[in-house]
């Protein structure tokens, strides 16, 4: 009986090594030895034998079971190796086609400028606020020191909605929307669409500007210039200069036109500014002995078309994917 | 305004100035901004006379002439020249090797056709004298040789552009420049100017006031037996290098008061004037006017005119009339030296469209001093012109004027202009300034009274002081100082209008996020395109720049969609458009279409400015993929994007409700716009706050849109009332494993899901948590006007596990109700 263990124990593990798949491991283990495989049934005279060789009959069933087990898990670890390889290259992917993508929004430069600025105000102390785009000749003029049948007027070039109601050509009425809403100390920064009815490569007839203001005891025009300054270094880098020079805006006193050096640029004119004028201090109830302070206005699309290379103005209101795509 | 380096020369030493560049630069410093340098003589450099020695045929070619010019140092130039209308023994221009001419040829030796040639001969055409000519220019034999031809030519004066602000009436005269130049040198002004009114006798024709305040003094001169002709050359020169032209010696003479003094003035053909008196009074409503320019004017009575006794004859300070104009035959005439109201003077211009050098120059004030010299200067320049002898003058001053005019003094603290400019300037310096600049002081201890010059209309406060300090040190010279915080800033948990552009930058993030891309749209459009999507603008401009954009737009939708087909424009190709666009905007809401606005108060306009915020979205899904993953976008992508920005935004109470059919909105012309199967109008609250959903295919169609488009657009400030931008409050979630309920529910056509999650959460109170609709199908073996809906149900208690008996009692119970309440069975 060992004798025929040892033949269908070799046969077996012959036939192990020999087989290529999984299904016929299994079935072999399973017509080994299993309930009714070959083992179980070539054990099934043990108990005619003698009771001296049953045991050694018994242990070398044993034996050849384990050996045969031992045998076919080696062996399917080796064919489940083999499987697993086969299905990862048959699962390779063409990892150079094109990506599923979703669209990546992006915000108008416009906004993106307007941002880097508030920012940069802010840090110093300003708020910003909002205010009307339709305007009253009061605040928009009037307020503002430019009187009526003034030559001051041929400055703006202005949408009329009514005879005493304008789109606003400048963001200064926002300078006495606040004054008169609130006591001194003033300051505030008012980012906002204006209106100029003036159109070609460089003029929209609608464009944003920041308007600035700080009122308080006083308030010198060297503050203005620090202000600035910092400015013009915070957005255009440590080498920027600001410069001044003598100008007339009828809402300050003195007024200035404000350049900035722009490496490989030059001089760029970039805003207005100036102390204001105490007639806008007497509007505003303010005491014009007790306060001063400085105001500022600059053009948004300029400094954005500088930042980011734009080329031209018009660009930035047809809504092109192409562009708006850039930023 | 041009200022000419020559003439100003006649005014001021301008040897401490140097070169013109320098002037601009000086004159920029000061405020007056110099916009451009204009050298007569600019590409004239390196062109001199020389005189033509030898002139032969060109060995090599029959049209050309070989020419040996002397240019006066005896060594004759071998130059090629293809021009024949001169001859041996001529002078003529020679640009030498190296010039480069003002038509921007450039001067090299070089062979043609084989033959040396070092320079030029040159055209009047090559030197831009004029805009044509034949041959070259030949010059008056007896020229000096190696001479610039700019200067033999009198191309030597420089002209610079002012841009001059409106503040500085003063300085639209070279004698305003000419005391600023003086003031910053230090040098003296030169007075090639008459000191009085010629002494005659009195005038044939006397001068009234009879416009009150308006016109304050009417001077006249009368002057007999002049030659009207032509102006020399150098009136011609003078008035060409202000950008004017010569039009007689009487009319130069006007015109050379205007631009050296700033005085406009008039001259009259006496002979054409009727009556012995001319005087300046407001125009009659009715009257006409025959004016210079050819045309003639209907007077309203609201005009200042000068008129003789029957008729007026000149619109006062803008324009002369056609019917006392000084012509060839004019033998006396009578010059006018006024002053009139700058807004009487503004306002006739702009309603006739007159805008003059004269009517500029009273709208911006002149001098009320400035008459008398102006009066002086211009009846000298005609008799020196035109000849004739002064008979007389007239004077009508009135009360305010002469003797009379008073400027207010200025009370100044000397040491507030350091302290304002934050910058230490000593008293003697501020003193230096202001005496230069002709101001009068008087100190009595810290406080001077300083009193400006005549001409200076706009010194009037202690800023204006301050300013000219800075402007004559140099704003350079103020340093860079930080202000301080005095108080806290403002609270952006108290200030609407702080919180306000918080949110504003919060939704714009939040929607870029979503791969939306922010555009910027005009906020006016054309009435014909609100039509288009039934919207009507109640907001209408008074003057636009064309019709195009004369409407203030209520909506920001019909934008977007313009910007969608200029993208559908230049897009090309196979492939779909990408399009995913925002907006945040005011819309604009006035009294109606065409009807003006009248402001409720000096800060209300009335308008209504509601902010919006407004989408267009067309393409696919995914913007890169194949084909098959490149699905067209669809509603429930827009629901998907339009849920979580309300999620995001922290907004109570938005809800969704269909539009169209069954709905139970009003009827409203603003959704019109939409496909009103496929749109839904949100619900801030009970209110309707705005709309998405698919443009309407009619519309789509006339648009000649090439892909469908989705649009949406709700109102900002009312959403971002809902919105909560406080910080978000954590909340536990239960850890206990909830249960699952699939049911396939056989539906009706006309119910919504909506219906059936709203009846399940109903019924399966508390334990169903959960209501979700997973699929859907339409067709066989489905009956016809079903829909079989899968719908899972799941429940959840936070505080212990569920047991699968309570989970099958609360789905009988919804089952139940499904049924009673929408007659819904299970789909056997």
């Amino acid at each position: 009986m060992i004798q025929q263990l040892e033949e269908l124990g070799t046969q077996a593990l012959k036939d192990v090594e020999e087989l290529d798949s999984l299904q016929s491991l299994e079935s072999l283990r399973v017509a080994v030895l299993g309930k009714k495989g070959s083992i179980s049934e070539a054990l099934k005279g043990l108990g005619s034998l003698s009771p001296e060789e049953r045991p050694k009959v018994g242990a070398a069933a044993n034996q050849w079971k384990q050996k045969l087990e031992a045998a076919i898990e080696a062996r399917k670890r080796i064919l489940e190796g083999a499987e697993l390889d086969r299905r990862l290259k048959s699962e390779r992917i063409d990892i150079s086609l094109p990506s599923r993508r979703l669209s990546l929004g992006s915000l108008h430069p416009i906004t993106l400028t307007t941002r880097r600025i508030v920012d940069v105000f802010r840090r110093m102390g300003f708020d910003p606020v909002t205010g009307p785009e339709v305007e009253t000749d009061f605040l928009n003029f009037e307020a503002a020191n430019v009187l009526k049948d003034h030559p001051a007027r041929d400055m703006q070039d202005t949408f009329f909605l009514g005879p005493d109601v304008v789109l606003r050509t400048h963001t200064t009425p926002n300078q006495m929307r606040q004054m008169l809403s609130r006591k001194w100390p003033v300051r505030i920064l008012a980012p906002g669409a204006v209106y100029r009815k003036d159109s070609d490569a460089t003029h929209s007839p609608m464009f944003h500007q920041i308007e600035g203001l700080w009122v308080d005891r006083q308030v010198r025009m060297s503050d203005l210039k620090g202000v600035l300054d910092f400015f013009a270094k915070e957005i255009i880098g440590p080498e920027a200069k600001v410069r001044f020079r003598p100008s007339y805006f009828p809402f300050v006193e003195p007024g200035a036109e404000v350049d900035v050096w722009w490496k490989g640029r030059g001089w760029l004119e970039i805003m207005g500014a100036g102390m204001v004028h105490p007639r806008l201090f007497e509007t505003a109830g303010y005491d014009p002995k007790e306060v001063s302070g400085f105001a500022f206005g600059m053009g948004v699309e300029r400094i954005a078309m500088i930042l980011h290379g734009i080329p031209d103005l018009r660009m930035m209101y047809q809504g092109d994917v192409r562009f708006l795509s850039q930023f | 305004m041009k200022v000419s380096w020559n003439w100003l020369s006649t005014l001021v030493d301008l040897s401490a100035v140097g070169t013109p560049e320098k002037l601009a630069e000086i004159l920029t410093g000061l405020g007056l901004e110099v916009e451009a340098v204009n050298r007569q003589g600019a590409g004239f450099e390196q062109v001199v006379s020389a005189r033509v020695v030898k002139k032969e045929k060109h060995p090599g070619a029959d049209r050309l002439n070989l020419c040996q010019v002397d240019s006066g140092d005896g060594k004759p130039l071998q130059i090629v020249c293809g021009a024949h209308n001169f001859k041996e023994g001529d002078v003529v221009c020679l640009a030498q090797v190296g010039a480069k001419l003002p038509n921007g040829m450039q001067i090299k030796a070089g062979k043609i056709r084989d033959v040396l040639s070092n320079g030029m001969l040159c055209s009047e055409e090559e030197l831009a004298l004029a805009a044509k000519s034949e041959g070259i220019l030949v010059l008056p034999a007896g020229t000096p040789l190696g001479k610039p031809v700019a200067e033999i030519l009198g191309r030597d004066d420089t002209t610079l552009e002012l841009k001059l602000t409106p503040n500085r009436g003063d300085c639209l005269s070279l004698l305003g420049v000419a005391r600023e130049v003086a003031a910053f040198t230090g040098a003296a002004l030169k007075a090639p100017l008459p000191k009085g009114l010629p002494a005659a006798g009195a005038s044939p024709i006397s001068t009234a006031l009879e416009a009150g305040e308006f016109a304050p003094q009417f001077l006249g001169c009368f002057i007999r037996g002049v030659r009207v002709g032509p102006s020399p050359d150098w009136v011609r020169k003078r008035l060409e290098a202000m950008g004017a032209r010569s039009i007689s010696n009487v009319v130069d003479a006007t015109n050379l008061v205007l631009y050296e003094l700033g005085q406009p003035v008039h001259a009259y053909d006496a002979k054409r004037l009727e009556g012995k008196q001319l005087r300046v009074r407001m125009s009659r409503a009715g009257e006409e006017l025959p004016l210079l320019d050819g045309t003639t004017v209907k007077l309203t009575g609201e005009e200042l005119v000068i008129a003789d006794e029957k008729k007026p004859v000149s619109l006062a300070g803008v324009m002369g009339g056609g019917n006392s104009e000084v012509t060839e035959a004019t033998v006396d005439v009578f010059l006018e030296c006024a002053e009139f109201d700058p807004v009487k003077t503004r306002r006739a211009a702009s309603r006739f469209v007159k805008h003059t050098d004269s009517s500029h120059r009273f709208e911006r004030g002149v001098n009320p001093e400035g008459q008398r010299l102006a009066l002086a200067r211009l009846a000298g320049l005609v008799t020196e012109l035109a000849g004739g002898a002064v008979v007389g003058v007239a004077e009508a001053v009135g009360p305010a004027r002469g003797a009379g005019l008073k400027r207010a003094q200025v009370e100044l603290e000397p040491a507030f202009i350091g302290r304002f400019l934050g910058l230490e300037i000593p008293d003697a310096e501020v003193e230096r300034v202001l005496s230069r600049l002709g101001c009068a002081i008087e100190k009595s201890g810290a406080k001077w009274q300083v009193t400006p010059p005549a001409h200076r209309l706009d010194l009037s406060i202690r800023e204006d002081f301050a300013e000219e300090v800075a402007r004559f040190l140099g704003y350079d010279r103020i340093p860079s100082t930080i202000p301080a915080l005095t108080n806290a800033p403002t609270s952006l948990l108290d200030s609407p209008a702080a919180q306000s552009f918080e949110a504003l930058e919060r939704v714009k993030d939040i929607l870029a996020s979503q791969g939306l891309r922010e555009t910027v749209s005009y906020s006016f459009t054309s009435r014909e395109w609100l039509a288009k999507f039934g919207l009507e603008s109640s907001l209408t401009l008074i003057n636009p720049l064309s019709s195009d954009q004369e409407a203030m737009t209520p909506s920001l939708v019909p934008g977007l969609v313009a910007a969608a087909l200029e993208n559908q424009r230049k897009h090309f190709g196979s492939e779909a458009l990408e399009l995913r666009l925002f907006e945040v905007r005011p819309s604009f809401q006035g009294p109606g279409a065409g009807t003006a606005v009248h402001s409720k108060s000096r800060t209300d306009t009335g308008v209504t400015e509601t902010w919006r915020l407004a989408f267009a979205l067309s393409g696919t899904r995914y913007q890169e993929g194949l084909q098959a993953d490149r699905k067209p976008l669809d509603f429930y992508d827009l629901k998907a994007q339009w849920e979580q920005l309300v999620e995001r935004l922290g907004a109570r109470g938005v809800r969704l409700t269909a539009m169209g059919e069954g709905s139970r909105l009003p009827a409203d012309p603003r959704y019109g716009m939409f496909h009103p199967g496929q749109s839904v109008a949100v619900l801030g609250g009970k209110e309707v706050i705005g709309a998405w959903g698919l443009l309407h295919p009619r519309i789509a169609k006339e648009l000649k849109l090439r892909a469908p488009l989705w649009i949406g657009e709700v109102d900002w400030d009312a959403l971002r009332k809902l919105a909560r931008f406080a910080p978000r409050e954590f909340k536990a979630w239960g850890e206990h494993p909830g249960m699952e309920r699939d049911f396939a529910l056989l539906v009706r056509d006309g119910i919504d899901a909506d219906k059936i999650t709203q009846v399940a959460l109903a019924a399966g109170k508390p334990l169903a948590k959960v209501v979700r609709v997973f699929d859907i199908y339409r067709g066989s073996p489905v009956p016809e006007g079903m829909t079989s809906i899968a719908v899972r149900v799941i429940f959840l208690d936070d505080s212990r596990s569920l047991q699968e008996a309570e989970a099958d009692e609360v789905s009988g119970k919804i089952l139940a109700r499904w049924k009673s309440e929408l007659g819904i069975d299970l789909r056997g």
